[in-house]
């Protein structure tokens, strides 16, 4: 190997210190690009010159590397800079990452761990970036065209619904780990599994970990229980998933558990699996009673709250509202006891399953409606796992910047859009199935055991994510007027939505993998779209975004919402914002801010009875406000600075960001923006409402 | 005036009855709008109006509130003429 006899070392990345070997820069250019020996020698003689000519005695390795990306640059050898390049971060920020909290989700705290996470997904975003997706998708990600969401989670897929049945027919084996466990005999040993198993999923997934008709899988382990036990069991199951630092980052596992009172038709001649992995005889229709008495309790344990009084934010539950709900015994007390903690904690959400519609739901409002395929797989429940691979979400304000009013040019602007979002589907796509290939030895070994007759990621069965964000502010740009101003603002708003609706269909037909539409959460990405479009499409994003622009606090309003700040009965919200639900298929929701107001559980059933009924709406939650003292421990309704309890200033906000409850103090500005914003209604619930019938 | 809004797809069964069914009623020089629902403007529509089953008949007055409605079905063209005329 040759050398030079300049005096200089060079620190490594591999923590040691080197003597100069300009040979080393050859080697790197050789093995990283498709550059020539001769071009890479001269290069390493004129980065050496560089060194020389600069009279230090100790570089350090990526120091090195940039100097040589430089001399790529001379020579117009891009496509080599790019595959040489380095990923990483400057100190500066490593040292605000260690120091201050991220704000980009509210559900990572602060701490060694949330920094390592954060760490992480820096490099792996720019990974993303630069050798997943093709240049034309990352910048297009880049300028706010396009959003591609969790990029730094780019190695695993985006979200899932799972089924408590694998877990209960199988046990706990992984690949490679130290130890398996037979199905569970008991019931605490079958809620440690389903723990574990989901704090090992949310190392393989990006997001949210949704687990269908918990209740109704546990049923059979609770027989001869007493109440109380059980009440245990549901407390045990609640706190579990809701404490902190378990797994990934310290972040709480985002999960969901979907509840029913009465066992869907689906299930309802489904054999059913009891302690030891064993069938009982019996079907899940015939455990109905345990079913109930489970979710009962799972409610009061939300009822009561954590230690300090406050809302469980994890796990979230999702309650199914079905015509065969209505038709089960005790409906009405169930309703009202879930309605009770919806005005008290805000927990509860409302799916709503109307006719013959069964669905599975994860993630902030992610559902997906369950097929003929999958209502076969009901007879053998562990089969029941979905995925979505990835979210790319589109600028609708930005669109109709560019449309300059008009029509033709909007809509061809959109298709090219999801043109381009669903490259950006492909190139993920693709980067998964390499990573799977791999089985057992590769990242996603989980992924890919067998334990019944095909992998345990149904690959062939994922969705493909296509969000939208500010249909409001499009339509506000394009029209003059907001989606709730006019029946011809809401009717182009559905206009923008239905051509989505018809190209996610087509995509379907030509590339035959699942594409649909989904209501980004958007907890960032409306804050970004905002702050981008105000940098290039000043003055009139200006008058435009919502939030305040001298203090920072912008967004544009999620997905196919109407303006949060606009007055207005909750039940036309719900009916108009419900209008745009049929067409977006992976799930939508509609949020009801309470603020201070406590309804009555009379007043709750009554909305909900009436949006199943006379509405569209997807799913609906009430999101009542908090404030919790770190000094006396005591949480009160509505925000505030102060603890009217003791009056300490250190205090906590509480409510929902999107379609979770954090504390306001991790909220990135946007939302801050929004919580100003958002029309409380504290006055149509004061009324007294009774249920007349369901 | 009353408006007749006539909602279809190119493959639905009974389809064919409601585009007779507009026919007929334009022969009669009652005002009728057609919307295929594999278009975005009739999809956006026919979502706009809870549009469910195809083909739907719906009358509205003037300021877009609905008279009537045959969802699923096919009404004769006195039906509608009846509910047009008040």
């Amino acid at each position: 190997m040759e050398t030079t006899d300049i005096n200089l070392f060079v620190r490594t990345s591999e923590e040691t210190i080197s003597d100069w070997n300009k040979e080393k820069i050859v080697n790197a250019l050789i093995r990283e690009t498709l550059i020539d020996e001769e071009t890479a020698h001269q290069i390493s003689i004129e980065v050496e010159q560089t060194i020389r000519n600069a009279g230090v005695k100790m570089v350090t390795a990526p120091l090195i590397r940039e100097i040589v990306n430089a001399k790529l640059i001379e020579r117009g050898l891009e496509t080599a800079r790019k595959m040489h390049t380095r990923l990483g971060m400057p100190i500066y920020d490593v040292d605000s990452l260690i120091l201050h909290p991220n704000k980009e989700n509210a559900n990572v705290p602060h701490g060694p761990e949330a920094t390592n996470l954060t760490l992480a997904e820096r490099i792996k975003k720019e990974y993303a970036l630069l050798a997943v997706f093709s240049q034309d998708v990352a910048d297009a990600h880049m300028n706010g065209d396009i959003h591609l969401h969790d990029l730094g989670f780019i190695d695993r897929p985006y979200c899932s619904g799972q089924s408590l049945e694998y877990i209960k027919r199988f046990g706990l084996n992984f690949p490679h780990s130290l130890s398996m466990a037979k199905p569970a005999k008991h019931p605490e040993v079958l809620l440690a599994h389903l723990v574990k198993f989901a704090a090992a999923l949310q190392s393989n997934f990006a997001g949210a970990i949704g687990w269908d008709a918990v209740n109704i899988f546990f049923a059979p382990y609770l027989e001869g229980m007493s109440d109380n036990d059980v009440k245990q069991l549901a407390q045990m199951l609640i706190f579990e998933f809701s404490q902190q630092a378990v797994a990934r980052g310290g972040q709480a596992i985002f999960s969901d558990i979907n509840l029913y009172w009465e066992v869907p038709k689906h299930f309802e001649n489904t054999p059913a699996i009891g302690p030891g992995g064993i069938y009982t005889g019996r079907t899940y229709g015939e455990y109905e009673k345990e079913a109930q008495r489970f979710a009962w309790k799972l409610f009061e344990v939300y009822k009561e709250g954590d230690g300090a009084g406050r809302p469980f934010f994890f796990p979230k539950p999702i309650v199914h509202i079905t015509e065969k709900f209505f038709k089960t015994e005790g409906w009405q007390d169930f309703l009202y006891h879930i309605c009770d903690v919806a005005s008290d904690k805000g927990n509860t959400y409302f799916v709503f399953d109307r006719g013959e519609t069964a669905k599975i739901s994860e993630c902030c409002r992610l559902s997906f409606k369950l097929e003929e395929r999958d209502l076969k797989d009901a007879k053998e429940p562990w089969k029941m796992r979905y995925c979505a691979l990835q979210n790319v979400s589109l600028n609708l304000p930005r669109i109709a910047y560019l449309a300059k009013g008009d029509d033709t040019r909007l809509f061809n602007l959109l298709t090219e859009r999801f043109i381009l979002a669903i490259r950006a589907h492909k190139e993920k796509r693709a980067f998964l199935e390499k990573l799977l290939a791999l089985g057992e030895n590769g990242p996603l070994s989980l992924l890919t055991m067998k334990q019944d007759d095909m992998p345990y990621l149904r690959f062939d069965l994922a969705t493909h994510l296509i969000g939208m964000v500010g249909l409001n502010e499009m339509v506000q740009v394009h029209l003059g007027e907001e989606l709730h101003e006019s029946n011809r603002a809401m009717k182009f708003g559905l206009k923008v939505i239905s051509h989505l609706n018809l190209l996610a269909h087509k995509i379907r037909e030509s590339e035959k993998f699942r594409v649909v539409l989904e209501q980004t959460p958007a907890e960032s990405t409306s804050y970004r779209f905002a702050r981008l479009d105000l940098r290039y499409f000043s003055p009139l994003s200006g008058r435009i975004v919502k939030g305040e622009i001298a203090s920072g606090e912008i967004y544009y309003t999620n997905s196919t919402h109407l303006n949060v700040r606009a007055p207005m009965n909750p039940i036309e919200r719900v009916t108009n914002e419900g209008k745009f639900h049929p067409l977006i298929e992976a799930g939508s929701i509609s949020h009801i801010w309470l603020g201070e107001a406590h309804p009555t559980k009379e007043a709750i059933a009554d909305f909900v009875i009436k949006t199943f009924r006379y509405t569209t709406n997807d799913q609906i939650a009430f999101s009542p406000e908090f404030t919790t003292c770190n000094r006396c421990h005591k949480t009160s309704r509505g925000l505030s600075d102060t603890c009217s309890y003791c009056g300490s200033k250190d205090v906590d906000g509480i409510t929902r960001i999107t379609g979770y409850f954090t504390k306001i103090s991790s909220w990135n500005k946007g939302k801050l923006g929004e919580l100003k914003d958002r029309y409380r209604n504290e006055h149509y619930f004061g009324q007294e409402r009774q249920i007349i019938n369901g | 005036m009353n408006t007749v809004k006539i909602f279809y797809k190119d493959d639905c069964p009974m389809c064919p009855m409601a585009k007779r069914l507009k026919d007929s009623l334009l022969e009669k020089q009652i005002h009728v709008s057609v919307y295929n629902v594999g278009t975005s403007d009739g999809l956006a529509e026919a979502t706009f109006y809870g549009v469910k089953a195809l083909p739907t008949i719906i009358i509205e007055d003037k300021n877009e509130k609905e008279l009537f409605s045959w969802r699923g079905v096919v009404p004769t063209t006195e039906e509608v003429i009846n509910v047009v005329k008040g």
